[in-house]
C-alpha cells in the first residue's frame, strides 16, 4: 500500500513534470502571468492574448491562477512560489487591490519587475509599504460605468427605476464602474437606484440575488450588472419571472456569450473591454521593461458600448 | 519490545512522513528551485495558517466531530481584531480579541453540539453562515486594512531567520501535542471519540470537554486570522472560504480517522505540509492550476486508502 502511494505521487509528479514547457534554451526570459482565476472566460481570453504575444515575441510564458477569484492568500502563495523560480517579470491581476501589496513588495525585494493588469493596486497602500510597480494595463472602468449609465438614461428617457449588481467591494474594477455609473445617475434625478447589491462576480449569485431583488421591487425597469457573468445570471432570473425583454439589462466585459445575449435581446447592451488585448499588451510591455526600455506607466485600453448593431462576436480572437 | 510499541503507535505517522520525504525528493529531482532554504521557509510559511486551524480540527475530529465553520470564524475574528486595532486598541488586547472572538464562536458550536444535541455537521454548518454574515455586516463587505509595522511583524518578522508564522505554528503544535498526550483534556478527547458511552459511564464530563474542544478549534482559527491579516495587511470578510476543507484534508492525510478515537497532531502537521509542498511544487513546475486540483484531490484519496489498508493490516 505504501508503494501505491509512492507510485501515485511519483507518477503524478512525473506526468506533470513532462507538462513543463521545454525550457532548454535558457536565454529566453520567463514572464509569469498571475490571474485572479481561470473559471471566468474574461481571464481565459486574457491568457490567450498573453500566449499569442509570447509566441510572437519568443518569450516563455507561465500562467497561474488561484482556484477562486476571491482567494488573495492563494494568489500570494503563487506569487511567492514564482519568485522562487526566479521568473524575469511578473504580470498580476490582483484579487485584492490592497491585499496584493505585500506580494509586490516581495517581488521588489528580489528585483523582479511587476506589471499590474486589469485591476488597479491601491496606491496609498502601495506607497505606504514602499512598493513599486513598472506599469498598469487596464481598461478605463470609470468611463465604462459612465457609458453604461448613459445608455440606460437614454433607454429610459431619463425616468425610471434601476437596480445594480455590484462586484466584490474593494475590487478597484467594480468600484470604478459603479462610481462612473452613479455619477451619471446623480446627474439624472428622474432615475432612481432602488437596489444596489453585490453578487460577488458570480453567475449563480447574479441569479439568486436578482431574483430576490425582483421580489422586492417588481417595478424595476433596468439593471446594470458590473460584470456579464452576473448579468447573465440575472437574465435567467428575469426569464424565470416571465419578464424577458421587459427589463433593460446592461452588463460589462462583452465576452462571447454576453454578445450572443445582446444579439438575442435578452441583454440590451454590454461594455466591451478586451481582456485579450490586456494579456497581449501586458506581455509586450513586460518584455520592454526587461530590455530596459521605458514604458508608459498607465496604459488605458478603451471601452466600447456593444448593442444589437455591433454585437457580432469577435471570432478573430 | 519498545521499538515494536513505537512502531504500532507512531507507524502511521512514519508512513505519512515517508510520503512527505518521497514527495520532496521527487521535487528536488524535477526542479532546482525546490530544495533551497528560501523555498522551504516559503512553504512552511504558506502552510502555517491552514496548519494552525488543522491542529484544532484534529481535536474535533478525534472526538468524532467536524467543524465546518473554521474559515468563516477566521474571517469574523480577523475583521473584529482589525477594526479594534485600527480603532486604537493596544496591540496585545487587539490580538486577544481576535483569539477571543474565535474562542467565543467555537464555544457556541460546542454548546450547540453538547447541550443542544445538534449533530456537529449541522451546528457548525450554521455557524459557518452566521460567522460569515457577521463578518460582512461588521465591515459592510469591505476589507479592513492599513496596520502599523509592529503588527505586521507577526507575518514578516523573523526569529533566528525563521519567519514568525512558522515559529507560531511550531509552538502551537508543541503545545497541542502536550495537551493531547499529557493532559486530562487530551485523554478525554480520545475517550469521547473512542467510545462516548464508556466515557460517560466512567464519569467524564463529556459535555464540558466536548465544548472545550470546539472552543479550542475556534480559538486557533482566531489565531490563524491574526497571521492571515498581518500577511495580507488586510482583514477581509470574505477570507478563508473553503479553508475548512484544506484543514480537514490535512487532518485526514495525517492519519486521524473521521470515525474518531485516534489521531495525532504531528500527523496533521505532516499532512498540512504535504498539501503545502504539493501546491508549491506544482507551481514551481509550472503545472496548470486546473491540473493542480486533480493532483491534490488524488493525493487526499490515496492517503486515505492507504490509511484504511494500514488499519486493516494491523487488526
Amino acid at each position: 500500500m505504501k508503494k501505491l502511494v509512492l507510485f501515485t505521487v511519483l507518477g503524478s509528479m512525473l506526468l506533470t513534470g513532462c507538462q513543463r514547457n521545454n525550457s532548454s534554451s535558457t536565454d529566453q526570459p520567463t514572464i509569469a502571468l498571475v490571474l485572479k482565476t481561470l473559471n471566468n472566460p474574461f481571464f481565459i481570453d486574457m491568457q490567450k492574448g498573453a500566449e499569442d504575444a509570447s509566441k510572437k515575441l519568443g518569450v516563455k510564458l507561465l500562467v497561474q491562477a488561484a482556484e477562486r477569484e476571491v482567494d488573495v492568500e492563494k494568489q500570494m502563495q503563487i506569487i511567492e512560489n514564482l519568485i522562487q523560480t526566479k521568473v524575469a517579470a511578473l504580470c498580476i491581476t490582483p484579487s485584492g487591490s490592497k491585499e496584493i501589496v505585500p506580494a509586490i513588495v516581495k517581488a521588489n525585494k528580489v528585483g523582479i519587475p511587476v506589471l499590474i493588469v486589469d485591476t488597479r493596486v491601491n496606491q496609498p497602500a502601495l506607497d505606504a509599504a514602499g512598493g513599486k510597480i513598472s506599469g498598469f494595463i487596464g481598461s478605463d472602468n470609470l468611463e465604462g460605468g459612465r457609458v453604461a449609465g448613459q445608455f440606460i438614461v437614454k433607454a429610459l428617457q431619463g425616468k425610471g427605476k434601476v437596480a445594480v449588481l455590484e462586484g466584490i467591494p474593494g475590487h478597484e474594477t467594480g468600484d470604478s464602474r459603479l462610481k462612473g455609473f452613479r455619477e451619471i445617475m446623480a446627474n439624472n434625478p428622474g432615475i432612481e437606484i432602488v437596489s444596489s447589491q453585490t453578487a460577488n462576480w458570480e453567475r449563480d449569485q447574479g441569479y439568486t440575488v436578482f431574483q430576490n431583488v425582483l421580489q422586492a421591487h417588481p417595478e424595476i425597469q433596468a439593471l446594470f450588472a458590473c460584470s456579464d457573468l452576473m448579468a447573465l445570471g440575472a437574465v435567467e432570473a428575469i426569464s424565470a419571472a416571465g419578464k424577458t425583454g421587459k427589463i433593460i439589462v446592461v452588463g460589462f466585459d462583452a465576452f462571447s456569450e454576453a454578445r450572443d445575449a445582446v444579439m438575442k435581446g435578452t441583454m440590451a447592451a454590454t461594455i466591451a473591454q478586451s481582456s485579450y488585448d490586456m494579456g497581449r499588451t501586458a506581455v509586450e510591455n513586460a518584455l520592454h521593461v526587461l530590455r530596459g526600455e521605458k514604458i508608459q506607466e498607465d496604459i488605458s485600453l478603451g471601452v466600447q458600448l456593444i448593442t444589437k448593431e455591433n454585437a457580432k462576436p469577435v471570432s478573430a480572437q | 519490545m519498545k521499538t515494536r510499541y513505537l512502531l504500532q503507535v507512531y507507524g502511521r505517522q512514519f508512513g505519512t512522513l515517508f510520503g512527505l520525504i518521497a514527495l520532496s525528493i521527487v521535487l528536488w529531482i524535477l526542479t532546482p528551485h525546490f530544495m533551497t532554504v528560501s523555498n522551504l521557509l516559503n512553504v512552511a510559511q504558506q502552510t502555517a495558517i491552514v496548519a494552525i486551524i488543522a491542529a484544532g480540527m484534529t481535536f474535533v475530529i478525534i472526538t468524532a466531530g467536524i467543524d465546518l465553520s473554521v474559515g468563516s470564524v477566521l474571517a469574523f475574528s480577523g475583521v473584529v481584531m482589525a477594526t479594534l486595532l485600527l480603532g486604537g486598541l493596544p496591540l496585545g488586547l487587539a490580538l486577544l480579541s481576535g483569539v477571543g472572538t474565535g474562542l467565543f464562536c467555537g464555544l457556541i458550536n460546542g454548546l450547540l453540539i453538547s447541550v443542544g444535541r445538534l449533530p456537529p455537521f449541522i451546528a457548525t454548518l450554521g455557524m459557518m453562515s452566521v460567522a460569515r454574515g457577521a463578518a460582512l455586516v461588521f465591515t459592510e463587505g469591505r476589507p479592513v486594512s492599513g496596520f502599523s509595522d509592529s503588527f505586521r511583524q507577526i507575518a514578516v518578522g523573523e526569529v533566528l531567520r525563521i519567519p514568525a508564522p512558522v515559529v507560531i505554528m511550531l509552538a502551537v503544535y508543541l503545545i497541542a501535542h502536550f495537551v493531547l498526550t499529557r493532559t486530562k483534556l487530551g485523554r478525554y478527547t480520545y475517550a469521547i471519540g473512542g467510545n462516548e458511552e464508556a466515557a460517560i459511564l466512567s464519569g467524564v464530563n463529556v459535555r464540558l470537554y466536548r465544548t472545550l474542544v470546539y472552543g479550542l478549534c475556534g480559538g486557533l482559527s482566531g489565531l490563524a486570522a491574526i497571521i492571515l491579516t498581518a500577511r495580507l495587511n488586510s482583514a477581509q470578510p470574505i477570507a478563508g472560504i473553503m479553508y475548512e476543507l484544506d484543514a480537514i484534508a490535512a487532518v485526514v492525510i495525517g492519519g486521524t480517522s473521521l470515525i474518531g478515537g485516534e489521531g495525532t497532531v504531528f500527523g496533521t502537521l505532516i499532512g498540512a505540509l504535504i498539501m503545502g509542498v504539493l501546491r508549491n511544487g506544482l507551481t514551481l513546475l509550472g503545472v496548470s492550476s486546473f491540473v493542480q486540483q486533480i493532483v491534490i484531490g488524488s493525493v487526499i484519496i490515496v492517503a486515505v486508502l492507504f490509511d484504511m489498508a494500514w488499519k486493516t493490516n494491523r487488526k
